[in-house]
């Protein structure tokens, strides 16, 4: 699933099988290549963040989760993730040789594990796993 | 790859941080060996900064960003500045004439080129050329030897040189390799001479 597609998707309560929120952002943790988190908006507080593993499914249709009660706080390491300076859409990618590839117009990821599939830029479709850095000032990948 | 590409070239961490920007190259070594760079701040931390890169520490030198694993690999500045060489190969020689060993005067020196790899080094010059080169007076590349003669009035390259000059970057590193093999084997044949004597 691209983050073009899942952006915007509407997260549904299981319990109450209401929208409480929708999908943001992604916060894609470089060390792992994982989607470790999703940042939401329209929900009811300030709790605007779901951790991966506190999701019940990634749907095709609807993010599913117990409650809002899983939301929460964005801390730490996934609130560096989730900030603008660290979004992956939109940066450029540098190899680790000091090559630019493009900017990064849409991510691929597994809707089963998060992890990141491919990163797309203009000309290329780079192997998830080459993620090495998620940076203010650009992405940083591994050589192929 | 011509040194004032380098310039301003940013420095960034494999994390994808940018944390300065090249400001100068320095020189070590006869050969023009490149031992480091120093560094510019980057947007509101512009101006020099007290910390330099040493060239053990480049991760990589791609076309776009001069990539090291992390800002810890920066050593104070002085410490890098110290292992440069005014004279040499990399040293202050933009503007110098250079003069093959025959006498002739083939131009002046208005580029570094640099060839890139596990090490960095100047392996040739770009230089105005004379009338003597038949060029029209255009840019071209010329190839050093592995070591040559520096001083401030001029550089000396030997005369086979002038067969190896180049108009662009495209062909430029192996016309130094042929360049350095014709010399190589010139030594050889001149050393196995009979009746030469040191």
């Amino acid at each position: 699933m691209r983050f073009s597609e899942a952006d915007g998707r509407k997260v549904v309560s299981t319990s109450t099988a209401t929208t409480i929120a929708k999908v943001a952002g992604f916060a894609v943790d470089p060390s792992t290549q994982q989607v470790v988190a999703l940042h939401l908006k329209k929900t009811d507080g300030d709790a605007d963040t779901v951790l991966w593993s506190a999701l019940t499914a990634f749907g095709v249709d609807a993010v599913t989760v117990a409650g809002p009660d899983v939301f929460v706080v964005a801390e730490g390491e996934t609130a560096v993730l989730l900030d603008k300076h660290h979004s992956v859409k939109g940066k450029r990618v540098l190899t680790e040789g000091g090559d630019d590839l493009g900017k990064v117009e849409d991510l691929e990821f597994d809707a089963g594990t998060g992890s990141v599939t491919l990163l797309i830029t203009k000309t290329e479709e780079i192997a998830g796993k080459r993620l090495t850095g998620v940076g203010s000032y650009a992405v940083v990948v591994r050589h192929a | 790859m011509r040194a004032r590409e380098i310039m301003k070239r940013p420095v960034v961490t494999l994390a994808g941080e940018d944390i300065a920007e090249i400001k100068d190259i320095v020189y070590a070594g006869e050969a023009g060996e490149v031992a480091g760079f120093t560094l510019n701040g980057r947007g509101l931390f512009a101006g020099p900064l007290k910390t330099a890169l040493p060239w053990s520490a480049v991760h990589g030198l791609g076309r776009d960003a001069v990539m090291v694993t992390g800002e810890d690999v920066l050593e104070e500045r002085t410490v890098v500045v110290e292992r440069s060489a005014r004279s040499g190969a990399g040293g202050d020689v933009l503007g110098s004439r250079v003069l093959t060993d025959s006498g002739t005067y083939l131009g002046e020196i208005v580029e570094v080129i640099l060839s890139v790899g596990e090490r960095a080094e100047v392996v040739g010059y770009e230089i105005d050329s004379s009338e003597a080169l038949g060029k029209d007076g255009r840019k071209v590349l010329i190839p050093l030897p592995d070591a040559l003669s520096v001083s401030g009035e001029a550089l000396m390259v030997p005369a086979a040189a002038v067969e190896f000059v180049t108009d662009d970057l495209s062909g430029f590193g192996a016309a130094i390799d042929a360049f350095r093999a014709r010399l190589r084997e010139n030594e050889g044949s001149a050393s196995q001479a009979p009746g030469q004597t040191a």
